[in-house]
């Protein structure tokens, strides 16, 4: 697998006018890797696989593919195939047409062409659909022609530029593992671009964690949900309480917060920031809904936090607790449902418990928008 | 703009996009821009014969503007009097034939851009195919009509309404209903592409409110189909302004257009200069008074031609 | 009540529209079988065909369809060529430039087509002389100067034609080309191209019609190349004869039989569509079944009553003779003038009379004039005075013997010829 083809972003700056849209971003990605940029829309992430793919050049900066730079060379000699967020099938072109065109284009034969397009419709499971056109397929259908086309070109870097966005949940959810799947059988270098941070978590085995142009992180999908380097990746990437305060005290690795209503917490910094957080900063603390727990009334201490319970709601699997919170925001407690009995309790107060491992200090910062 | 042009390159790579730029520049440039400043300068200068061009008797002079205002050097009258009453009668029928277009085709461009069915796609091949007719032919069939002994002529002395022929080419009759016949499509199909567009829900809510059908156009209709009926007009103004088939083949024979007195100066007197400066004053006055009535109406130039 | 009121005018009106609209080509294509010598309607003298003949010897009408058909493919191939580049400009031009490029563009469809064509003729009349050339250079080109002329507004209405398609294409179609290694011209070519094709077919139809048609640009243009509209001009203003008309007639059956023949093509690739849409897989793959070419397809109906129409009427004119009838009105006509003559010289006799009874009074010498009764001979000087007269109307009097068409058509050759200068 290690011998794909990895793709190295080096002080990439992109600039449109005045505006930046990406900012000295420094990536690498090995070769074979299924590797996302995940962040909101606008950050930059489609930018930067433009210039992967040639279509723009960057203003500052190298893209080096396979250890090549790609200055000057057009996204027709690049050996990267990049699938379209709205597919960009060819409307006029038969299903095999489509499939084949890179084929078409090195001068190949029908015969040759047909081969290949019925050996790559069986890959995607659509053997036998060759003759019909785009607009007759289905919309995942359609995703899976894409992918076939791009493969026909025998790309050593594949780009996807939020394929799956257009599809409905269900379909969304089975082309997840379906695209894992064909990456790694191809093995090939997979670069994809997403919003949703589910589709980056479940198929990546790297992730870059991405805002108005900067890159806050770059790591595995574990070590982005729980060790988050910035406010915004922690933010970003599932669901998390976010408690605001300034730092107290500085134990080693851990610190010890004062927050507005919950009085000091205890928190682990996140790896990043250890030894550049000091006392007096401001900071802000994270803990996910699933790390708090139940704890006797009155309890007290440097992980406990007391808070009225604003509304409460059962999922099903989870009870959700809403209480009001520190950092502008409710708090949201997820309990899971193992067959207990859930009091309700709005109205009241209610004492919340956490381990320290499971509470992350990163230095204050933007927060991802709802 | 060296940004722009790297840009457009990239994006078109180097043959086409040479290919799309020269294309481009010779159109707007070689076709369109220098042909007309290089007629502008012409009408500015004297009529020479060939060798003397470029001579010393090659200066500017405003004698071709003069000529229209004053007529002749030591003419009888103090203005040219046939000219500019042919160039103003020119811009007055012109006026005249917009206004009749727009009445007449309205109606249609609502009806055809409002109601569905498959009868309207026949409609609108029976509103082109005249169109597909050589203009000449156009008028040749107006002339078969309107003559001393044609269609009408034979029908109303028929039917007694009179018993002498009634001349509808001197009286310009002919000439009205040919220019207005020309530019029929001209006016319906800016009009109806607009209409078309007009969400049907809009005339239903006024209609419930009890507007009366004349407000609903007034108050909703042609608000709505403004540009549509803007560059309708505009391009009927222009085109019956600028007519030369129609004025030659309808016209009585004292009806002159202004278009066949450059027509004249061309072919008749060989006075290209003079010639020039008559079609500048005919394209400038047109164009001052199409933007002054687009000021008027308050309409876009960007909305002309959609 | 009041909306069958409503209902009803509006179909009044759009009877008196379509009366305006149409009601010239009828009676013009009509007059293209009526023997008389004007073409006219009323009175119906005999139903024939030799207009059409006439129209086919005539050297100058064919004439100018050649040089029609040769300036209308180079308008096209040019026109339709800076269309597009235009059209491409505008959709990706700096923004600051746009409005003032488009008014440019524009600009064409509205300047007076006397306009473009002496600018036209002007400026590369200056071209020509600075480069030295000679008046019978390239640049003086009657065909050259009425392409370039033509080109530069039929340009503008290909432009809008192919812009309103081009704005509908994703750009991304032609990235993803790349991308997958065509080159930009490939990409164009492949992808860009086809998606268009529909688009260019109509502005390529559009600007060989209008090219086809202009006549207020070519007038200045054509030099030694009349166009067909030119020569029709020249007939028109001069003199008409129902050859014009059989000529309209032609134009106007090509003309429907081609709406038509568009009209069911469009109409049987929808049902082909939707035929596609519906079929599964397994039909696909094999052989799917796809609705017969008439099956609702009202034009193509039409379609093949009009070839119908057509065959018979060709076989009608190949089989008929309109000898006789035309004989008949002939006599008719001699019958009539003679009568007139009758008349005329019962009245001259009366007056005679009048005036011998007057001398007789006074005494004058009687004088008896023999009047020759040569019909014929009285005949011949009428037609002269006839053509002499006015309008061409009274043309139509004028027995013109169905065997000397050459003859008539060159009558007015020296007259246009001279008109040409």
């Amino acid at each position: 697998m290690s011998a794909g083809v990895g793709v190295d972003l080096e002080n990439l700056w992109i600039r449109f006018g005045d505006f930046v849209a990406v900012r000295d971003a420094n990536v690498n990605i090995n070769g074979g890797d299924f590797f996302s940029f995940l962040g909101p829309s606008g950050c930059g992430k489609t930018t930067i696989l433009r210039a992967v793919s040639g279509f723009l050049d960057p203003s500052e900066g190298k893209v080096l593919i396979g250890g090549k730079d790609m200055r000057g060379i057009g996204p027709n000699k690049r050996p990267t195939a990049l699938i379209f967020q709205n597919l960009a099938l060819f409307p006029l072109m038969k299903v095999w047409e489509n499939i084949t065109f890179s084929l078409e284009i090195k001068g190949a034969s029908t015969a040759e062409r047909r081969k290949r397009a019925d050996e790559l419709l069986d890959m995607i499971a659509l053997p036998g659909q060759g003759d019909k056109l785009p607009s007759e397929l289905s919309g995942g259908q359609r995703q899976r022609v894409a992918i076939a086309r791009a493969l026909c070109a025998e790309p050593d870097v594949l780009l996807l530029d939020e394929p799956l966005s257009a599809l409905d949940l269900k379909l969304r959810q089975h082309m997840r593992t379906e695209l894992r799947e064909i990456q790694q059988r191809v093995g090939i270098t997979f670069i994809y671009i997403t919003h949703d941070q589910g589709e980056a978590l479940t198929m990546s085995d790297n992730i870059a964690v991405m805002r108005a142009g900067v890159i806050d992180q770059i790591a595995d999908g574990k070590t982005i949900y729980n060790d988050p380097n910035t406010a915004f990746a922690a933010s970003f990437v599932g669901e998390n309480n976010v408690f605001r305060g300034k730092i107290k005290q500085v134990m080693g690795n851990e610190a010890l917060i004062s927050t507005n209503r919950s009085g000091d917490l205890v928190a682990r910094i996140s790896t990043a920031n250890q030894g550049k957080l000091n006392e007096g900063d401001d900071a802000m603390m994270f803990i996910r809904p699933e790390a708090f727990a139940i704890a006797a009334d009155g309890a007290t201490g440097d992980h406990f936090v007391t808070a009225r319970v604003n509304h409460e709601e059962f999922e099903g699997n989870v009870f959700n607790i809403f209480t009001e919170g520190d950092g502008g925001k409710e708090i949201k407690v997820s309990l899971p449902n193992l067959g207990q009995s859930f009091e309700d309790h709005t109205g009241q107060n209610i004492t919340l418990e956490y381990e320290t491992r499971n509470a992350v200090l990163v230095p204050a910062g933007e927060l991802a928008a709802e | 703009m060296p940004g722009f042009l790297k840009e457009f390159f990239n994006r078109n790579g180097t043959s086409m996009g040479l290919a799309i730029l020269g294309l481009v520049l010779f159109w707007t440039i070689g076709l369109i821009i220098l042909p007309q400043l290089s007629m502008l300068d012409f009408s500015f200068r004297p009529n020479l014969p060939p060798p003397e061009i470029g001579g010393p008797k090659d200066v500017y002079t405003l004698e071709n503007y003069k000529y229209l205002i004053y007529g002749p050097e030591g003419g009888s009258q103090s203005y040219n009097s046939v000219d500019l009453r042919v160039f103003f009668r020119t811009l007055l029928a012109a006026v005249c034939v917009t206004i009749f277009n727009l009445i007449l085709c309205y109606p249609i461009a609502y009806y055809l851009g409002q109601s569905k069915g498959s009868h309207i796609r026949i409609f609108a091949i029976m509103l082109i195919i005249p169109y597909w007719i050589n203009e000449i032919l156009r008028a040749f069939a107006l002339r078969i009509i309107f003559g001393e002994t044609g269609v009408l002529n034979t029908l109303f002395m028929g039917l007694g309404i009179w018993d002498t022929p009634f001349d509808f080419i001197r009286n310009d009759i002919a000439l009205y209903a040919g220019l207005g016949y020309a530019y029929i499509l001209l006016m319906i199909f800016p009009m109806y592409n607009v209409i078309e567009s007009l969400d049907g829900n809009q005339i239903e809510a006024a209609r419930d409110l009890g507007a009366p059908w004349w407000r609903i156009h007034w108050r909703v209709v042609i608000p709505y189909a403004k540009p549509g009926i803007s560059s309708g007009c505009t391009m009927v103004f222009m085109l019956s302004a600028g007519a030369l088939a129609a004025p030659q083949i309808l016209g009585g024979p004292s009806s002159l257009w202004f278009t066949q007195l450059i027509y004249q100066q061309f072919n008749d007197n060989n006075d290209w200069p003079q010639g020039a400066a008559y079609a500048i004053v005919l394209l400038v006055t047109c164009i001052l008074f199409v933007l002054a009535m687009m000021r008027l109406f308050k309409v876009n130039m960007g909305d002309i031609g959609k | 009540m009041n909306n069958s009121f409503l209902r009803i005018s509006i179909w009044v009106y759009l009877a008196i529209f379509f009366l305006y609209l149409l009601g010239p080509l009828v009676i013009m294509s009509v007059t293209a079988f009526n023997s008389s010598a004007f073409p006219r309607m009323t009175p119906w003298e005999c139903l024939t065909f030799q207009w059409f003949g006439e129209l086919f010897q005539d050297q100058r009408i064919l004439n100018g369809i050649k040089n029609s058909l040769i300036i209308g493919a180079g308008t096209v191939v040019l026109s339709v060529a800076m269309g597009l580049a235009g059209a491409l400009m505008l959709t990706q031009i700096w923004p600051k430039l746009r409005a003032t490029y488009y008014t440019i563009i524009i600009a064409p469809i509205l300047i007076p087509g006397v306009v473009l064509g002496i600018s036209t003729l002007v400026f590369w009349d200056r071209i020509n002389r600075m480069l030295g050339l000679g008046a019978d250079s390239f640049l003086s080109n009657g065909i050259f100067l009425t392409v370039i002329g033509q080109s530069t507004f039929i340009a503008s209405y290909c432009m809008l034609v192919l812009v309103a398609r081009l704005q509908r294409y994703d750009i991304a179609l032609t990235e993803a080309a790349l991308d997958l290694g065509a080159s930009h011209a490939q990409a164009f070519r492949k992808i860009l191209l086809p998606f268009m094709r529909p688009a260019i077919a109509s502005a390529a139809v559009l600007a060989f019609l209008a090219s086809f048609e202009n006549y207020n640009t070519t007038t200045f243009t054509f030099g030694e190349y009349p166009t067909l509209t030119i020569e029709l001009a020249q007939k028109v203003r001069y003199g008409i004869t129902p050859a014009i008309s059989a000529l309209a007639f032609i134009i106007v059956a090509l003309t429907v039989f081609f709406a038509l023949l568009n009209e069911a093509k469009l109409k049987r690739q929808e049902l082909v569509a939707v035929a596609r849409k519906k079929a599964t897989v397994e039909e696909l793959a094999g052989k799917i079944k796809l609705p017969s070419f008439f099956a609702g397809n009202m034009a193509a109906v039409l379609l093949v009553v009009f070839a119908v129409a057509t065959i018979t009427v060709v076989g009608t004119a190949t089989a008929y003779n309109p000898g006789q009838c035309i004989a008949n009105v002939k006599e008719q006509k001699r019958l009539e003038a003679e009568q007139r003559i009758q008349e005329l010289r019962k009245q001259r006799e009366e007056q005679r009379k009048k005036r011998e009874a007057e001398a007789a009074e006074q005494g004058d010498a009687q004088q008896s004039a023999p009047k020759p009764s040569n019909n014929s001979g009285f005949g011949n000087v009428f037609a002269p005075n006839a053509l002499g007269g006015d309008a061409e109307e009274e043309s139509s009097d004028t027995e013109t013997p169905p065997s000397n068409n050459g003859g008539f058509g060159g009558a007015f050759d020296p007259n246009s010829l001279q008109n040409d200068q």
